[in-house]
């Protein structure tokens, strides 16, 4: 054999995300944030007249996505920005110095770690929502409707792609405070700012991520003017990709 | 063997590291002498490829550390004491590295065994004694058993115990062949360990010599390690009045 690889780091990677509490309790937290969520919408809904649809139910039982988006960004954030900050990152590096391949492994396996917890969470909040309603007149929503399965699945897409933009901006600010603050930055104001825009501001708004999850991503119809929940969930993954690609860049090239 | 040829390092517009070309041997402890800000760390870290080099460069076994096949197999390095996350193992801590260069768990075991850590490998690194913290980081400059090991200030924080196991240690690692280049700024102590020197000041070679050499023309090895740094020491403290 000549040398290590990807997925000698990928390993490294997995021992150190799953040797920290951080991990878990972001992890914990973000499941728990989307089911209570579901649980409350499906609770508030239940005195309800006249009586909410199937889709108003899903819609706002995936609404703790806005929690999980925040904790699993967090974690991506984490994953760079906590090696920085405590001179880890010369410990990993002198074990790789191959700096692309520590970047690629750390979305690898953050990414799917990511992934996981957010389709958990969003299935999480889904049941919630169907189990807090059950026994009323309110329809269920079943998996077994596309509409309903899509809007699930993609929440949890939008939440592993979240934590990847995590990723890419710890690895361009380094800095653990300043990268969570420019990730909740990036998530907000852009809404704030397309609200700024009037009607005309589904323009922008379209693109911008908070408004994509909330009525193109985790509905089950699209509101008017915003992409299909798939497209939605591509340009997230679009987004993280740039995040990635901009920090693998400043990573080969600045010293550690 | 450690070949470094015409090393430069500028921060704006001070040059931490000039024209710096030494090769360090094997078979011997190598001690690396300078006063404070003479560019010891920044040289170190050079060598692991942390910092680029704006000159010249830095060859392990005649290729640079990014080219270097079993980075951890082929160097053990100890570059600060603080290089691990507060929250993780010592155990999970060496794990994680040994898994990046394909090294055994059992050899986990071995160096947390050498380095005196057995019973403490489960506990939170981040709630170590200095003393501590330097073995983790010297568990891990061995974890790959290293032809050769490059160690920043190692004995920093250890009790006179742990700084006679270090100089042991290294003389050890060193009569088995190895490269063993440490840098230190307690010349005593460097005259018990190291058998050759290289002394820097403001980024230059000031001298390449053995221990014996250096404080033979002088009362001791200090008052010879103050002759040759005097032109190129920049914090120096004045007596207080």
């Amino acid at each position: 054999m000549n040398g290590y690889g990807f997925r000698h780091a990928a390993r490294m990677e997995r021992i150190k995300l799953t040797s920290v509490r951080s991990t878990w309790w972001l992890a914990v937290a973000a499941v728990v944030a989307m089911a209570g969520t579901g649980a409350g919408v499906g609770l508030g809904y239940r005195s309800h007249t006249p009586v909410a649809t199937a889709a108003q139910i899903l819609n706002n039982s995936l609404g703790g996505a806005i929690a999980a988006q925040l904790l699993l960004g967090a974690l991506g954030v984490l994953i760079v920005t906590g090696e920085y900050g405590t001179g880890m990152i010369r410990s990993t590096l002198a074990a790789v110095p191959r700096r692309r391949t520590v970047l690629a492994a750390k979305v690898a396996v953050c990414g799917g770690a990511a992934l996981t917890v957010g389709l958990l969470a969003s299935f999480a909040g889904y049941l919630a929502g169907q189990l807090a309603i059950r026994g009323t007149a309110i329809p269920a929503a079943s998996l077994g409707q596309p509409a309903i399965l899509r809007a699930v699945l993609l929440t949890g897409v939008y939440l592993g792609a979240t934590a990847l933009i995590g990723v890419g901006i710890g690895t361009i600010v380094r800095h653990s405070g300043a990268a969570i603050g420019t990730l909740f930055g990036l998530m907000f104001v852009p809404m704030i700012v397309a609200g700024l825009f009037g009607e005309s501001g589904i323009q922008v708004g379209r693109f911008v991520p908070l408004l994509m999850l909330l009525n193109s991503i985790s509905v089950t119809a699209p509101i008017p003017g915003l992409f299909a929940g798939w497209v939605s969930a591509l340009l997230m993954c679009g987004y993280a990709a740039v995040a990635v690609l901009c920090g693998g860049f400043l990573l080969r090239h600045r010293d550690a | 063997m450690i070949e470094l040829r015409e090393l430069t390092k500028r921060y704006g517009r001070r040059v931490a590291v000039d024209g710096l070309s030494v090769q360090v041997r094997p078979g011997v402890v190598t001690g690396f002498l300078g006063p404070n800000g003479s560019g010891k760390s920044t040289t170190m870290r050079m060598i692991l490829g942390l910092d680029a080099p704006d000159h010249g460069q830095a060859l392990i076994g005649g290729v640079p550390y990014a080219k270097v096949a079993w980075p951890l197999r082929t160097v053990g390095a100890l570059l600060d004491a603080g290089a691990f996350h507060p929250g993780r193992s010592a155990r999970a801590h060496l794990t994680a590295l040994a898994a990046s260069n394909d090294i055994p768990g059992a050899r986990v075991e071995q160096v947390l065994r050498t380095v005196g850590l057995s019973g403490a490998a489960t506990r939170r690194a981040g709630t170590y004694s200095l003393g501590m913290r330097q073995r983790l980081g010297v568990a891990v400059a061995l974890l790959g058993d290293p032809g050769v090991l490059l160690l920043d200030e190692p004995v920093n924080g250890l009790d006179p115990e742990g700084i006679r196991w270090i100089r042991d240690l290294l003389r050890g690692l060193a009569a088995e062949g190895r490269t063993v280049f440490v840098s230190s700024h307690l010349i005593a102590e460097m005259a018990l360990t190291a058998d050759r020197l290289v002394v820097i000041g403001r980024g230059r070679l000031l001298a390449e010599t053995t221990v014996a050499e250096l404080s033979a023309g002088a009362d001791s090895l200090e008052d010879a390690f103050f002759r040759i740094t005097s032109q190129a020491t920049d914090y120096r403290g004045v007596g207080a009045s």
